[in-house]
């Protein structure tokens, strides 16, 4: 009742300004990357959302959010390696190419796409599901994790970090949240470290996880072949395949094969590069993909 | 229900439409905030230059409402006329949103400035707006914005989003109603997807034609053909082609006709 | 499989259709082995009628046809199929996956279901037009490994039958090695 009198005995036109809150977000100098959403003033906002945005269940929905697809990680001897694809899509509508799904955490690692090819400190993130989820709230993490490294003089370990990111999610289940994101890094507490968080709240260490629509295609070729033991060009290798494969499988899956590996001394990226030509290399020289042939 | 009132006034129609709704059950009316208002809009970089583009058309469901509604706006700028404003923004959708964001990025690119005493970069103006619209990540706003300007090097530098915040640094993107008629033109025609050097090899040997800043000019004539054709197919797109061009001395804005039907 | 039971763990389904043709089916239960064996009947019958053997595409068009037939009909076969074969005449060994809507294709690998997902990745990797019957049961042995890791239901192995020149005949498989995931 009391929610009811407050609905309607307020000014219409109140709304229509600034409000205090907001005028004092403006005059901030540095606006934090902030956990108060804006919501749609009904009972139930999960099922707004969902009514406006998610094309899955509702193909004529008229927000159409950019979806991200296949990632992989895997532990090895030589540390970790994190490779993806690149294509974003909204519906059958392909947004981007050229998407980064890898994504530095913290603050030592934002240095974006240095020329240098020496490894720079810090944890890597994944990017599958929704991309803004993805993007927003990793960049809330390096937020974090930077503040845990200016309080304790020393760098967060994955474990702490994931268990940030997995709080964070398992606090807004249900209201609509997409993401699928696997952490890695090697630090002096934890050594080689992969976890991988969604947005249902999970949190689980391993060694070999696969995310996204493509992710079946993807463990298929990495379980076969993958081992503890393996060097790191096979490695390297290995991860470009799995991409390859789910790239050719799967639809919503295409466009550069983004390619990092974790070490001790941080992370190396190993190229963005265009899946056309790896995969007709793959094929004529390795006699794969014998499904594509040239007859009519 | 129609003939349950029919029977009940003895076979003779009343002739009365709203004499339906009073037996009618309580309609269930669905919270639908939005509506699309048409258009469409692309921006293109160059080494010295950012253009951000689209036609002024303002539609809802096959009605034209206006003939003029911007949808280019200069951020950080002088009330009226916009002058030393140095980033430029696209928003295209619902009309509404796209003019409550521009407001928003706009006073939040003033207030830095004030507070700062310099202006915003446009790297830094286009991590706000992606914080900006991730706020309303559970009540989005529903707009497709371009933002452009000059980066630290004085290069082009255009980002595109999604309705909820991702964000892109790229060369050149479309969006809106047209975005699926335009982006194949310009990924062929900028980024020369799809283009290879003659003779210099053959089948897969076949060397790809790589891409590179395109002057000012010619950037224009593609921006001109992008739109002329997508007014040929796309219902919503007509009426005038607006142009904001960033560059070192500041945003020039152009205005050219496109058919009216 | 009926609710949640398993009824029969060691169920044949396939059914030979004549010397060097097999057909394995899926779907709906009931359906399978009505068509399957519909199938069956008709093309021996042809093949007493004319004294000639059908080759692989001309049953697997046979095959399409009647699917395609009982589609546009009042109660349709929900039946999903791989229809492998060797030629009587080339010796040119073939395989075709129809589904339940008379889709026809000749690939060189298939699989229907969720098994999709997990094996064609692998069959791209792995296999070549040229491959041997020993090389052809290891990437059988990793396919059925794969599902044994990442499906969520347990399937109770696979019975391997294998098409030759010389007609078909049953393999030896071990369906009991456990697979352990990385």
């Amino acid at each position: 009742m009391d929610k009811l009198v407050a609905q309607y005995s307020r000014p219409a036109h109140q709304n229509e300004f600034y409000s205090e809150q907001e005028q004092q977000d403006l005059n901030e100098s540095l606006p934090p990357l902030s956990l108060k959403f804006s919501m749609p003033p009904i009972d139930n906002s999960a099922s707004f959302l969902r009514a406006m945005t998610d094309d899955h269940s509702n193909p004529s929905c008229p927000i159409k959010i950019a979806h991200g697809t296949t990632t992989l990680a895997f532990r090895f001897q030589g540390g970790i390696i994190v490779c993806t694809d690149s294509r974003a899509t909204a519906g059958n509508w392909i947004a981007s190419q050229t998407v980064k799904k890898v994504i530095p955490v913290s603050r030592l690692s934002r240095g974006e796409d240095k020329p240098s090819n020496d490894p720079t400190p810090g944890l890597l993130g994944t990017m599958a599901g929704g991309a803004a989820d993805c993007q927003y709230w990793l960049r809330y993490l390096s937020q974090q994790c930077t503040l845990h490294e200016i309080r304790h003089k020393r760098r967060i370990t994955v474990a702490a970090a994931s268990k940030i990111l997995a709080n964070l999610t398992y606090a807004y289940k249900g209201y609509g949240l997409s993401m699928g994101t696997m952490l890695a890094g090697v630090t002096p507490q934890e050594g080689p470290a992969l976890y991988y968080i969604d947005s249902d709240g999970t949190r689980l260490p391993g060694n070999l996880f696969c995310v996204g629509s493509g992710q079946t295609f993807a463990y298929g070729v990495l379980d076969a072949n993958y081992k503890y033991e393996m060097s790191e060009q096979d490695a390297l290798a290995l991860g470009r395949r799995a991409i390859l494969a789910a790239m050719h499988r799967d639809a919503y899956s295409g466009g550069f094969i983004n390619l990092y590996h974790v070490k001790e001394e941080g992370w190396v990226h190993h190229g963005f590069d265009d899946m056309n030509p790896i995969f007709w290399k793959t094929k004529l020289d390795n006699g794969e993909f014998s499904n594509v042939t040239s007859e009519l | 229900m129609a003939s349950l009132l029919d029977h009940s006034a003895g076979g003779q129609t009343v002739g009365y439409s709203f004499s339906q709704s009073a037996a009618a059950p309580v309609k269930q009316h669905g919270f639908y905030p939005y509506t699309d208002n048409g258009g469409s809009t692309l921006g293109i970089t160059g080494s010295d230059f950012a253009i951000l583009a689209g036609d002024t058309r303002s539609t809802s469901g096959y009605n034209i409402n206006s003939r003029m509604v911007p949808k280019v706006f200069k951020i950080g700028g002088d009330e009226e006329t916009g002058e030393g404003a140095h980033i430029i923004l696209s928003v295209v959708g619902f009309a509404a949103d796209g003019n409550a964001l521009k407001e928003r990025l706009d006073s939040v690119v003033k207030m830095y400035k004030y507070q700062h005493g310099k202006s915003m970069s446009v790297s830094a103006c286009a991590q706000r707006l992606s914080t900006i619209l991730y706020g309303k990540r559970f009540f989005p706003y529903y707009v497709t914005a371009i933002l452009a300007g000059l980066d630290e090097e004085g290069k082009g530098a255009l980002y595109s989003y999604d309705p909820v915040g991702s964000y892109e640094r790229e060369q050149c993107r479309a969006a809106g109603a047209a975005a699926s008629l335009i982006m194949p033109f310009l990924d062929n025609q900028v980024n020369f997807k799809n283009q290879y050097i003659p003779g210099s090899g053959e089948g897969h040997a076949l060397q790809a034609k790589k891409a590179e800043p395109l002057p000012r000019d010619h950037v224009q004539e593609l921006v001109r053909d992008a739109f002329t054709s997508a007014v040929e197919r796309h219902i919503e797109v007509g009426d005038h082609l607006q142009m904001l061009i960033a560059t070192r001395d500041g945003i020039e804005e152009v205005f050219h006709p496109l058919k009216k039907d | 499989m009926r609710g949640p039971t398993i009824i029969k763990a060691e169920d044949d389904k396939t059914r030979q259709l004549n010397k060097h043709t097999l057909m394995a089916f899926s779907g709906e239960a009931g359906d399978t082995v009505q068509f399957a064996e519909y199938v069956q009947a008709n093309v021996s019958l042809y093949t007493m009628r004319n004294d000639t053997e059908l080759s692989p595409a001309a049953v697997s068009s046979f095959v399409r046809g009647e699917l395609a037939r009982s589609l546009r009909s009042r109660s349709p076969y929900t039946v999903n199929l791989l229809l492998g074969g060797v030629d009587p005449v080339t010796q040119e060994p073939s395989l075709y996956w129809i589904d339940y809507l008379a889709s026809l294709a000749p690939v060189p690998y298939a699989a229907h279901g969720y098994a999709q997902y997990y094996c064609l990745s692998l069959l791209d990797k792995h296999h070549n037009p040229n491959i041997s019957l020993e090389e052809g049961m290891k990437l059988l042995e990793r396919c059925t490994d794969e599902l044994k890791r990442r499906l969520p239901i347990d399937y109770k192995g696979v019975l391997v039958k294998v098409i030759t020149k010389d007609g078909v005949k049953v393999m030896d498989f071990d369906n009991d090695r456990v697979v352990r995931s990385a």
